[in-house]
C-alpha cells in the first residue's frame, strides 16, 4: 500500500511536470516541419525556379504576371499566414532547417530582425543598380548597414483620417498642427464630452509619430547600436500624447477593437492619424461612417517643415540559403517596379508603392465613396514625399514593442505615464543587446 | 502435438512470462511511442535547450551563436523581477481561487446529490455547461462583459452611480478567476459528484436511522469519503493555474496595460520566445514545470498524512 502511494505520488508530480511543460514545450523551438522544402538550385541551360512565400492578395498574379514575362526564372508562389500569425516563425524556422524559400514577405519593421537573426541573404551586388528607383526611406528600410536584404514593394505614409461631418457640424477648422489638433480636441470635448479626439497607438503605430517627429529609435553608428527610445525628441511626442490623455480627449477603445471600429463609425472617435493602408481597415470595418470621413495631411510640429511618418510597409526578402540570389532579386525587383501588376495590387491589397515611377499610376487617381468622393491617394502622393529618411529599425524589434506596449497600455488608460514606457523599453532593449554580446553605443 | 513439445504443465514458468511480457510491450508500445515522441522529448530538447545562451556579435547582424552556458538563462529567470512576479501573481490567484472553485463545486455536488433535489439531470448539464464553452470563446465573452466601454453590467449599474473597474489594476487578476471558476466549478462538481454517487447506501441508511441530520451526513460522511476526488481534482486545478494563459491573454488587448506581456510564467516565456530568445523560454518553461511538481507532490502529501495512519 506504501509502495502503491509513493508511486501514486511520483506520477501526479512527474504529471505535473510534464504537462506545465508540454504547455510551452511547443513554444521552445523546436523546428516545425514547415512544408514544402525550397526547390534545388537550377540546373545548367534550364530557368532558375525560386518559391515566394507571401500573403498579400494580389501576388499571386503578379507572379504569374511574372513567369509569362520571360524564360529565365520560375517563380512558384505559395500563400502562407500573415506574418505576425506564424508567417515569420514559419520563415525563421525554416531558415534553421535549412529548407526556406527563397523569398519571403517581410514587413519593414520586422525585416532588421530577420537579419539579426541571420536569416536574409544580402543581395546588394545586385540590387544596388536599381536603387534610384525607389523612393529613398523605402530603399532605407530594406538596407541594414551596408547590405541590401530585398526590395521594397510598398510604404505606408502617414496622413490624418478625420470625421469631417462632425469637425464641420461644430464648426471647427482641420487642425495643420499639432498645437491646433490640441485645440480641436477641447473644442470637439467642450461641444459634447463624449468626443474624443482619438484613441491609443500601440508599437507600430506609435512608431509613426516618433518617425514624424524625427525621433528616432535606433541607429547604426560605426560598430554599434545606438538605441534611443527614451530620447528628448521622444519624450516630447511621448508627453504630448499624455497631455491628450490627461485632459480626457482620448478614446479608451484600443485599435482595431470592435469598440474602437464602432467609436470611428458612430463620431465619438474624431480622428485616426495613420498609413495609407488604414483607409482600407476604416472602409471594412467602420462602414458606418461611410461618406463622413476625409483624409488630410497629419498635423505638423513645425509647419515650415513639414515632416511625415511612416507605418507599416514590406519588402520581398531574400531568405537565407537562397541558392539564386540573383533570380531572386530579378523578380523581387519586378514585383516592386512592374507597373501592369501593381496596378492589381493597388485594387487588390490597397498597397502604395514604394517604386517612385508608380507613384503616377491610375488607380491612385480613383475617387472614393466611403470619403466622399475624395480622391484620397492625392493626399498621401504629396505626404509620401515629406516622409523622415533616417529611420531604422533595431535588432529585436518584438522584444522592443512588447516592453513598450506594457507601458504605453498603461498610459493610455491613465494607469501609467506613456514616458515611462519609453524609458522601460529602452531599457530592456539595451539589457537584451548587451546579454547577447551586440554593441551598444552609449 | 508432436513429441517432444513440452505439454501445458512443463513449460516453463519464464517463458510464460517471457510470452506475458512481449504481449504487455506491444500493447504498450503505441502509449509509449506517443509518451516518448510527444511528451519525453519536448521536454528533454527544452531542458537542452535551456542550458545554452544566445551570443552575438557586433551588429548582431549575422546568425546568433548558441554557447554553452548551463546556468545563465535559470540564474537570469531567478534575478528577473518580471519573472518572479508572475509566478507571485499565479500563486496568490491559485491559493485564493482553487478552494473557491472547490467549495463551489463540492457545495453544488452535494445539492445535486441531495435526496430531495429535483431535476437532478438538468441541473448537472447547466452547471457542467461552461465547461463546454472554449476557453478562448468564453474570455471573449467575459471581455465583452468587462470592458471599460461596452460592459452591460456597468451599464446597468450606471444609475446607482456605480462602476465596477473589472480591469483595475487591483481587480483585474479576480476578474481571471471569476472566468476560470465559471468555467471549471462545473467540471469539478461531475467528478465529485461521481465519487458521491459510489458511497454505498446502507452506510447513508445507516446514518440517518442513527438521526443524523443531512448537513451531519454531508460533513461527516459524504466528505470525508469523496476526499480521493478532492485531491484529485485539487492537483488538477493546481497544474491549471499554472498553465494560467487563454483568459489573461484575450483580456490583456482591452486591459488598459493592466495585464502586461508577463501576466503570468507561460505568457512570459511566450514573450521571451517572441523575442527569439528561445533557450531563456526554456529555461523558465523548466523552472514552471519544477515548481508545479514539487506544489503538487507537497500538497498530496499533506492530504494524504491523515490516511497513512
Amino acid at each position: 500500500m506504501k509502495s502503491l502511494k509513493r508511486w501514486g505520488i511520483t506520477t501526479v508530480g512527474a504529471l505535473a511536470a510534464t504537462l506545465a511543460l508540454t504547455a510551452c514545450g511547443g513554444a521552445s523551438g523546436a523546428p516545425v516541419e514547415t512544408g514544402t522544402p525550397a526547390p534545388s538550385s537550377s540546373e545548367a541551360a534550364a530557368p532558375a525556379e525560386l518559391t515566394f512565400w507571401g500573403w498579400a492578395p494580389g501576388y499571386a498574379d503578379s507572379v504569374k504576371a511574372f513567369n509569362a514575362s520571360q524564360s529565365d526564372v520560375v517563380v512558384k508562389y505559395e500563400e502562407i499566414q500573415p506574418g505576425s500569425r506564424g508567417g515569420y516563425e514559419k520563415m525563421l524556422n525554416a531558415v534553421q532547417a535549412g529548407n526556406a524559400a527563397c523569398l519571403g514577405q517581410v514587413g519593414y519593421e520586422t525585416l532588421t530582425s530577420f537579419a539579426a537573426q541571420g536569416a536574409l541573404e544580402d543581395v546588394s551586388q545586385y540590387a544596388n543598380a536599381n536603387q534610384g528607383e525607389y523612393v529613398e526611406f523605402a530603399w532605407n528600410s530594406v538596407k541594414v548597414g551596408d547590405k541590401v536584404f530585398g526590395a521594397p514593394v510598398d510604404t505606408g505614409p502617414m496622413a490624418m483620417y478625420y470625421n469631417k461631418e462632425l469637425f464641420e457640424k461644430h464648426n471647427i477648422e482641420v487642425p495643420a498642427t499639432w498645437d491646433e489638433y490640441k485645440t480641436a480636441a477641447e473644442k470637439l470635448k467642450a461641444a459634447n464630452p463624449k468626443i474624443k479626439i482619438s484613441s491609443p497607438y500601440a508599437n507600430y503605430d506609435y512608431a509613426g509619430m516618433s518617425w514624424q517627429a524625427g525621433a528616432l529609435w535606433f541607429g547604426i553608428e560605426g560598430d554599434s547600436w545606438k538605441v534611443s527610445v527614451d530620447s528628448d525628441e521622444n519624450k516630447k511626442v511621448a508627453e504630448y500624447w499624455q497631455s491628450l490623455v490627461d485632459a480626457g480627449t482620448i478614446s479608451k477603445a484600443p485599435m482595431y477593437d470592435p469598440a474602437w471600429f464602432k467609436g470611428l463609425g458612430d463620431g465619438s472617435i474624431a480622428t485616426l492619424v495613420g498609413a495609407v493602408w488604414q483607409a482600407g481597415v476604416i472602409k471594412g470595418d467602420a462602414a458606418d461612417g461611410a461618406g463622413k470621413w476625409a483624409v488630410a495631411p497629419m498635423p505638423q510640429w513645425d509647419a515650415a517643415n513639414p515632416s511625415v511618418g511612416n507605418v507599416g510597409g514590406s519588402a520581398t526578402a531574400v531568405l537565407k540559403g537562397c541558392e539564386t540570389p540573383e533570380a531572386a532579386w530579378k523578380f523581387a525587383n519586378f514585383l516592386s517596379t512592374d507597373a501592369d501588376s501593381y496596378g492589381n495590387l493597388i485594387d487588390k491589397a490597397a498597397l502604395y508603392p514604394a517604386a517612385k515611377a508608380l507613384l503616377d499610376l491610375p488607380q491612385l487617381t480613383k475617387e472614393d465613396k466611403y470619403f466622399s468622393g475624395q480622391k484620397i491617394f492625392d493626399v498621401f502622393k504629396e505626404e509620401a514625399l515629406k516622409v523622415n529618411t533616417d529611420w531604422t529599425w533595431g535588432p529585436n524589434m518584438p522584444l522592443t514593442t512588447t516592453k513598450l506596449d506594457d507601458g504605453l497600455n498603461k498610459g493610455w488608460a491613465g494607469n501609467g505615464k506613456l514616458v515611462d514606457a519609453l524609458v522601460e523599453a529602452n531599457t530592456a532593449t539595451v539589457e537584451n543587446m548587451k546579454s547577447q554580446g551586440i554593441n551598444v553605443a552609449d | 502435438m508432436s513429441v517432444g513439445t513440452p505439454t501445458r504443465s512443463t513449460i516453463p514458468k519464464t517463458r510464460t512470462s517471457g510470452r506475458q511480457a512481449r504481449t504487455a510491450a506491444l500493447l504498450l508500445a503505441p502509449f509509449a511511442v506517443i509518451f516518448l515522441g510527444m511528451y519525453l522529448a519536448p521536454l528533454c530538447f527544452a531542458v537542452y535547450r535551456s542550458l545554452f545562451v544566445l551570443k552575438r556579435d557586433g551588429l548582431g547582424l549575422t546568425a546568433p551563436t548558441l554557447v554553452f552556458d548551463p546556468f545563465t538563462n535559470y540564474l537570469k529567470a531567478f534575478t528577473d523581477p518580471v519573472f518572479i512576479e508572475s509566478l507571485g501573481r499565479v500563486l496568490l490567484f491559485g491559493v485564493v481561487q482553487v478552494p473557491v472553485m472547490l467549495a463551489l463545486a463540492t457545495g453544488l455536488a452535494l445539492l445535486i446529490d441531495s435526496r430531495s433535489a429535483r431535476a437532478k439531470g438538468f441541473f448537472r448539464l447547466t452547471s457542467f455547461l461552461p465547461y463546454a464553452v472554449p476557453g478562448v470563446i468564453a474570455a471573449l465573452m467575459w471581455s465583452f462583459l468587462y470592458s471599460g466601454t461596452s460592459s452591460p453590467i456597468n451599464a446597468l449599474l450606471a444609475p446607482l452611480g456605480i462602476e465596477i473597474p473589472f480591469l483595475g489594476q487591483d481587480m483585474v487578476l479576480w476578474s481571471v478567476a471569476n472566468i476560470v471558476t465559471w468555467g471549471w466549478t462545473g467540471y469539478n462538481m461531475i467528478i465529485i459528484y461521481a465519487a458521491l454517487q459510489s458511497i454505498p447506501g446502507e452506510i447513508l441508511e445507516a446514518a440517518k436511522i442513527d438521526g443524523a441530520s443531512a448537513w451531519n451526513i454531508a460533513w461527516n460522511i459524504k466528505i470525508p469519503m469523496v476526499r480521493p476526488a478532492l485531491i484529485l481534482t485539487a492537483v488538477f486545478s493546481i497544474i491549471g493555474t499554472a498553465q494560467l494563459y487563454n483568459e489573461p491573454k484575450v483580456l490583456q488587448s482591452v486591459s488598459g496595460g493592466s495585464i502586461d506581456s508577463a501576466f503570468t510564467p507561460i505568457m512570459a516565456a511566450q514573450a521571451a520566445t517572441a523575442a527569439q530568445n528561445y533557450p531563456y523560454a526554456a529555461a523558465t518553461s523548466v523552472i514552471l514545470a519544477v515548481l508545479v511538481g514539487i506544489l503538487s507532490i507537497t500538497f498530496f502529501k499533506i492530504t494524504n498524512r491523515g490516511s497513512d495512519a
